[in-house]
């Protein structure tokens, strides 16, 4: 299955980078010809353009959900996310872009689009590109469950 | 006094958040804005090789990398002493009109236009993009995507990569252009051409021969009379790309023209203790609180205010537009916060024509694309982002690193204009505390004029973008929450 993973945030805003790196984890453990690895820093127009052409898409990035822990993981189907909430403010959301792909009769959309949130509590409004402890923790534990998604149909 | 607070501000998925004051009658007291600021950027540079920078600062913000890319690449040419061959400027340029190109697109379509288009007072899940698609037909939306992504297209042949750039280097550009990238380059941008033109002729036949929206569009609410600021060549036409920084006064006058070095005299920021932002403001007239008129120092960037600033456009179908929105709507300068929409689309007229012209050149497609550096010092480098002036401003040592960073951005130096905008448009709209979403979305007109940009990332998820409004009597209790999608 023609596959992209895509690490979305800030790699230079703390936390919200976690996504990216376990992109770079990913990297060095996945090689296969049918599996993309990248990474965007960008809103959803741009990440749609990114996930055309491919049969699936895994998206990581940071989340806040009022209801989980720091470093929890949750894996939401693009369906279940009414608004994508990316690092551009200026952009529109994930799925308003794909809604729109789909009225304009874009076809290359991916069949299957999931999203790994990893859960980073309040966001720090601070430059840097290190992760917090528990943050820290949870970049192994996403990079394992996104790993044997990949592998389900190796 | 009633509070009302719209939190945060639906399509710029920032933290902004929007505090009304009430008095006891019901009517607007007073409004404010507040935006977190990413803080610690300078500690963040220091020590950081001097050529990381274009990179570094183009992440700071997804919404406008190749502006700060360049404004930093533009820093390390003056602090590495060395001019750019001129290949090198003009495929700089060429780059930088797919991005506004694009960026324009978007903002009008996507962001701004759906208040027109949709109507200001339909309910916010319809202002939007799939909105204005219902209204325009599936045949524009299909149009608009691809002209979106021509822009994105133009961006990414020249800097390798479309959303982050890594092309600019002190004295040049790492990548050239070969005849076959030119050739397609070339086909884009006069669609892109054709496209702004028929962009114009849409907001014509909706906007302005819509007599309610001309009459929104010039009434007092919305109108401010601040100095106006944007960089300009030498026959003071708008540039985005390079140039001097030109103030003009509330009589359409030159009040300053300057050299970017000279910025840290010629621009002061202020500090107010309720804000994260600080408002800069103009150092000789000096700061008389968040109020416009000719003894005020605050100014006005973007589209409007870089219209305002100039004497025309440098390409020719630009600058017949530009002469008809002067024209229309009463001579210079505008004072309209809401005609930031038409000068966005004058401009990406003039940027799509550009585009065409750099194309064209000769020399776009040499192999000259970079000279030698010298010895590392300070260095300043100026752009117009699409929302206005950028600066970045670098101290380095001997070894090439980062000693010290300053950066204003475009949002901060609307920051005093868009307070004083949501104020008025709030006090011009609500009375007797009657408050509903057609209300609020027009205290939001005035700020999503401006095209702001909060450089915030935030991520929450799932859940929708909720507009949150809070009303507190006037003992500051609170009396009721709304929440809209």
């Amino acid at each position: 299955m023609k596959t992209i993973i895509l690490g979305v945030g800030n790699p230079i805003l703390k936390n919200d980078g976690v996504g990216i790196h376990v992109a770079e984890e990913l990297k060095k453990m996945i090689k296969r010809p049918d599996v993309k690895i990248d990474s965007a820093f960008t809103g959803g127009m741009n990440l749609l353009d990114m996930i055309v052409d491919h049969d699936r898409a895994i998206l990581i990035d940071a989340v806040k959900r009022s209801d989980r822990k720091p470093g929890d993981i949750d894996i939401l189907p693009i369906g279940e996310i009414s608004a994508f909430h990316t690092c551009n403010p200026h952009d529109v959301s994930l799925p308003q872009a794909i809604e729109l792909a789909k009225k304009l009769g874009e076809k290359r959309i991916p069949k299957d689009i999931s999203l790994i949130g990893i859960n980073i509590g309040e966001l720090s409004c601070e430059f840097g590109e290190e992760l917090s402890g528990e943050i820290k923790k949870a970049v192994p534990k996403a990079v394992k469950i996104v790993k044997e998604e990949v592998e389900k149909d190796e | 006094m009633k509070t009302i607070t719209i939190d945060p501000i639906t399509r710029l998925e920032g933290h902004g958040k929007i505090s009304i004051f009430l008095n006891d009658k019901g009517n607007v007291e007073n409004a404010y804005l507040q935006i977190p600021e990413l803080r610690g950027f300078e500690r963040f540079a220091q020590g950081r090789r001097a050529e990381d920078m274009p990179q570094i600062t183009s992440r700071i913000c997804g919404v406008c990398p190749v502006a700060h890319h360049y404004a930093a690449t533009k820093a390390l040419d003056d602090a590495f002493n060395v001019t750019p061959p001129s290949a090198a400027k003009k495929l700089r340029e060429l780059m930088y009109c797919g991005y506004i190109i694009y960026d324009h697109i978007l903002h009008f379509y996507y962001l701004g236009g759906p208040d027109f288009v949709v109507g200001p007072d339909a309910p916010p899940a319809q202002r939007n993009i799939l909105g204005v698609i219902e209204k325009a037909g599936v045949e524009i939306g299909k149009e608009v995507i691809k002209h979106r992504a021509y822009g994105q297209k133009i961006t990414s042949v020249l800097g390798g990569k479309a959303t982050h750039p890594v092309c600019g280097l002190p004295g040049g550009i790492s990548k050239g252009l070969n005849k076959e990238e030119a050739k397609e380059v070339e086909k884009m941008s006069k669609s892109c051409v054709d496209f702004a033109k028929f962009t114009l002729k849409l907001f014509d036949d909706i906007v302005l021969k819509n007599k309610d929206y001309v009459d929104l569009i010039t009434s007092d609410p919305y109108q401010l009379k601040t100095y106006n600021m944007g960089l300009v060549d030498e026959k003071n036409k708008v540039n985005f790309y390079d140039g001097k920084i030109r103030v003009t006064n509330q009589e359409g006058k030159e009040h300053v023209k300057f050299e970017v070095k000279d910025y840290y005299k010629k621009i002061v920021e202020h500090v107010e203790e309720w804000s994260y932002m600080k408002f800069p403001y103009l150092k000789d007239i000096g700061w008389k609180g968040l109020s416009d008129g000719k003894d005020s120092g605050i100014y006005r960037v973007g589209p409007l205010g870089r219209l305002n600033a100039a004497d025309g456009m440098a390409t020719p179908e630009a600058d017949k537009e530009y002469k008809r929105l002067f024209e229309t709507l009463g001579g210079k300068p505008i004072d309209s916060t809401l005609a930031f929409h038409w000068a966005r689309l004058i401009e990406l007229l003039y940027v799509s024509e550009r585009a065409v012209e750099l194309i064209k050149d000769s020399e776009i497609t040499s192999d000259k694309i970079r000279n030698p550096v010298g010895e590392p010092g300070e260095g300043f480098g100026v752009v117009e982002a699409a929302r206005g002036t950028l600066i970045h401003h670098y101290k380095l040592s001997k070894k090439g690193l980062v000693d010290k960073a300053n950066l204003i951005v475009a949002t901060t130096n609307n920051a005093g204009a868009i307070t004083m905008s949501i104020r008025d448009a709030a006090k011009g709209v609500i009375s007797n505390g009657k408050v509903d979403n057609g209300v609020l979305n027009k205290v939001e007109m005035a700020f999503r004029a401006y095209d702001p940009c909060f450089a915030c990332a935030t991520h929450t998820l799932p859940g929708g973008m909720p507009l949150q409004v809070d009303i507190y009597d006037n003992k500051r209790k609170l009396l009721k929450t709304y929440n809209r999608r």
